[in-house]
């Protein structure tokens, strides 16, 4: 069979054009939560509402159980008491899936994290694995569908290989 | 002689089953944890979990200059921040005896009463889509959009405000503002129209609605509920009347109350308030002068005198309150907020009792409770 | 006769004269500030229900030399907060007022978590902000980090 090493997580088998499909798939039809904590859900709902349309991305779907959904968006700032609940539902969400931290509460404890702090986790990062951060306070909602379309990118690993839909970011090659 | 099948028939025995509802669920606004002790489909205990938004804000506010305390302010009942901060900034300006230009009144009433609308409607759209109707959702937050357009350009932000500050607004208000401002208002009022016709007439929202979750003057009374849902129950206190803050004593308009204190009469409060919120707008924008827009050389440092005060206001939710106690330096040495939802959801643990599950769902929407505002 | 009148007369017999300072200016945002012994505390918060008012909120108040308990009342007609003070020395404890308001349930657990001061006869003094477990009192002056710690007299005396 050969002795080449696998690493913990990743296929043991890679179908390469199966693949590719498959992650097209995914992130074209992205499930979000709803895991509103704070303000920035508010901006999550007006981002799935009929203004900024969060449906023509595949990701209108807002699923209320963690079991049936594929992206967290941790949207809002996580006081302690919380800190286990996120844990919990970052545990039942299936494989594949993906964190967003939505606003600067998510990132890094936002306008609360000062030196005498007592009652936030500052940042979803210490807790969950986030894959994108979008900053804000709150951000709007422009701002959370590019973060959606730096996933889908992400996703579909990167944005030359990505011949549907091209994502500049500034000062970024391609 | 016993038939056979009572031999297979089990004794009844009493079964209360404890359902915990949240803190991650669709219908909870906010991070709202319910343990409710079901007996079959009746609620026969509710105890609402809250703190897990609890995020400091009296301890920050000992350690915030006044000035720093604002963008606190707006964040904790993020869907009236303007009105949170023109409360607080209202307060200190009664504390430190900060002057404030007539033209700043009226553009902090006008912004004030957008945001007011744009609450209701947020409320409006989340309610019926609780129930199980999505489409007023998206006419709702298509309305709200155009306000926050409006409030947009004129704060630099769309929903956690900073822009009433000590001694007036940050930035003046344009022609264009009163020109979007007047022709929202027109299109809102066809609008109305519009949600009359779809839900408050139909047929299934009326049966869930009519008769479900009674509020009495008593235990309104007795838990300190405020608001649309006081409101609701017949009693005709709105702050903007009761102790007239601002120029709010300078306009004409109504305080819409209800008869039962049902779900129905809270939605129809609501509806109403939106409407008297367009009249304030069309008069002050009328009467609205020229002039300075912001004292800002009163505010170089916010220092009130040692003592106390209480500056209580409406807010969307209903009476909200703070309570400042001051020791002559920029520090608060106690900044305490009285916000309404604390008593509209302490109510639920007498209201829920004896209702049915998917009532429960109804009244907690129609309470219209922000749980971070509780949670500070 | 208004309900706040009714209210003051009842104090002023059951307090005395000087335990309640009036301001009808409403310059602190009331209209009558009362501070009562912990002892007529229950007592005098029966009488403001049975006059009508309902407890608006309560808070407390940590200096270095005693804390301190503000009750704030109001009625449904304008013009009518009134406040209710009660000084309490620190690890002092006050009975409840939830038999008189059912607000004060929810009240009092908050400023026992939050100030430490335990409320007799609570019927479930739980943590209701903060989590189950924590056993610290994030608003009294000596946790975490504090701006300034003075005694009463610098800020009413």
């Amino acid at each position: 069979m050969g002795n080449q090493k696998i690493e913990p997580g990743e296929p043991v088998i890679r179908f390469a054009l199966l693949d590719d499909v498959l992650n097209l798939a995914r992130a074209n039809s992205l499930w979000p939560m709803t895991f509103g904590l704070a303000c920035c859900a508010i901006e999550m709902m007006a981002a799935g509402a009929s203004r900024f349309d969060l449906d023509r991305f595949g990701a209108g779907v807002f699923r209320p159980s963690p079991r049936q959904s594929d992206l967290m968006i941790v949207a809002g700032t996580i006081s302690k008491k919380m800190g286990p609940a996120i844990q919990m539902l970052w545990d039942q969400m299936p494989n594949p899936k993906w964190c967003i931290a939505m606003g600067n509460c998510a990132i890094s404890g936002g306008p609360f994290e000062y030196d005498g702090q007592y009652a936030i986790i500052p940042g979803a990062d210490l807790l969950v694995p986030v894959d994108i951060y979008i900053p804000g306070c709150p951000p709007r909602p422009e701002g959370l569908i590019q973060g959606f379309l730096a996933l889908e990118d992400k996703i579909t690993k990167g944005e030359d290989r990505n011949i549907l839909r091209r994502f500049h970011r500034k000062g970024g090659k391609s | 002689m016993r038939s056979m099948a009572d031999q297979f028939r089990e004794p009844i025995v009493e079964r209360v089953y404890t359902l915990n509802l949240g803190p991650q669920h669709p219908s909870t606004h906010g991070v709202l944890r319910v343990l409710l002790d079901l007996d079959g489909e009746f609620i026969v205990k509710a105890d609402p979990v809250i703190g897990y938004g609890h995020r400091g804000h009296e301890k920050m506010g000992e350690n915030r200059t006044y000035k720093q305390f604002l963008p606190n302010a707006s964040r904790m009942d993020y869907l009236s921040g303007l009105l949170y901060n023109h409360g607080f900034v209202l307060a200190v300006e009664k504390f430190a005896g900060i002057e404030v230009p007539e033209r700043a009144k009226y553009i902090r009433t006008v912004c004030a009463e957008l945001n007011r609308i744009s609450s209701h409607l947020l409320w409006f759209g989340t309610y019926v889509m609780d129930l199980g109707g999505f489409t007023p959702f998206l006419y709702a937050f298509d309305d709200r959009e155009h306000i926050l357009d409006i409030l947009d350009r004129v704060s630099g932000s769309r929903l956690t405000y900073s822009y009433c500050r000590f001694g007036g607004v940050c930035q003046d208000v344009d022609a264009q503002f009163v020109d979007t401002t007047r022709s929202f208002l027109k299109r809102f009022r066809s609008r109305y129209h519009d949600y009359d016709n779809l839900v408050t007439k139909n047929v299934i929202f009326i049966h869930r609605t009519r008769g479900v979750g009674v509020i009495t003057v008593d235990q309104a009374r007795q838990f300190g509920v405020t608001g649309p849902n006081l409101r609701a129950c017949g009693i005709p206190y709105d702050m903007r009347k009761i102790e007239p803050y601002e120029i709010y004593d300078r306009f004409d308009f109504e305080i819409p109350i209800g008869t039962k204190g049902d779900a129905l009469d809270r939605y129809r409060v609501r509806l109403e308030e939106m409407e008297q919120s367009c009249r304030i707008i069309e008069q002050a924008l009328d009467r609205m002068p020229g002039g300075p827009f912001w004292n800002e050389a009163a505010t170089f440092k916010v220092r009130p005198p040692k003592g106390e005060i209480y500056f209580g206001f409406e807010s969307a939710r209903g009476q909200t309150g703070y309570y400042l106690v001051s020791d002559g330096t920029p520090y608060p040495y106690r900044c305490h907020i009285r916000v309404p939802s604390y008593g509209n959801l302490h109510v639920l643990t007498e209201v829920l009792r004896g209702t049915m599950m998917a009532d429960a769902i109804s009244i907690l929407g129609s309470i219209d409770v922000v749980i971070p505002e509780i949670d500070r | 006769m208004a309900n706040k009148d009714v209210m003051i007369e009842k104090l002023r017999s059951m307090l005395g004269d000087d335990a309640v300072c009036v301001d009808d200016k409403y310059g602190a945002g009331v209209v009558s500030a009362a501070t009562a012994p912990a002892a007529k505390l229950v007592e005098a918060l029966g009488v403001f229900k049975d006059t009508g008012f309902y407890l608006e909120t309560m808070t407390a108040l940590d200096f270095q030399d005693t804390q301190e308990i503000v009750y704030h009342l109001n009625c449904f007609e304008p013009m009518s907060r009134m406040s209710l003070r009660v000084l309490v020395g620190h690890g002092v404890s006050v009975p409840t007022a939830s038999g008189v308001f059912t607000a004060a349930d929810w009240l009092e657990r908050e400023v026992r978590e939050f100030y430490g001061i335990q409320f007799e006869g609570h019927p479930d003094p739980r943590n209701l902000l903060l989590p189950e477990d924590a056993d610290y009192h994030p608003l009294k002056k000596d946790f975490g980090k504090v701006h300034a710690y003075r005694t009463r007299d610098e800020i009413y005396g």
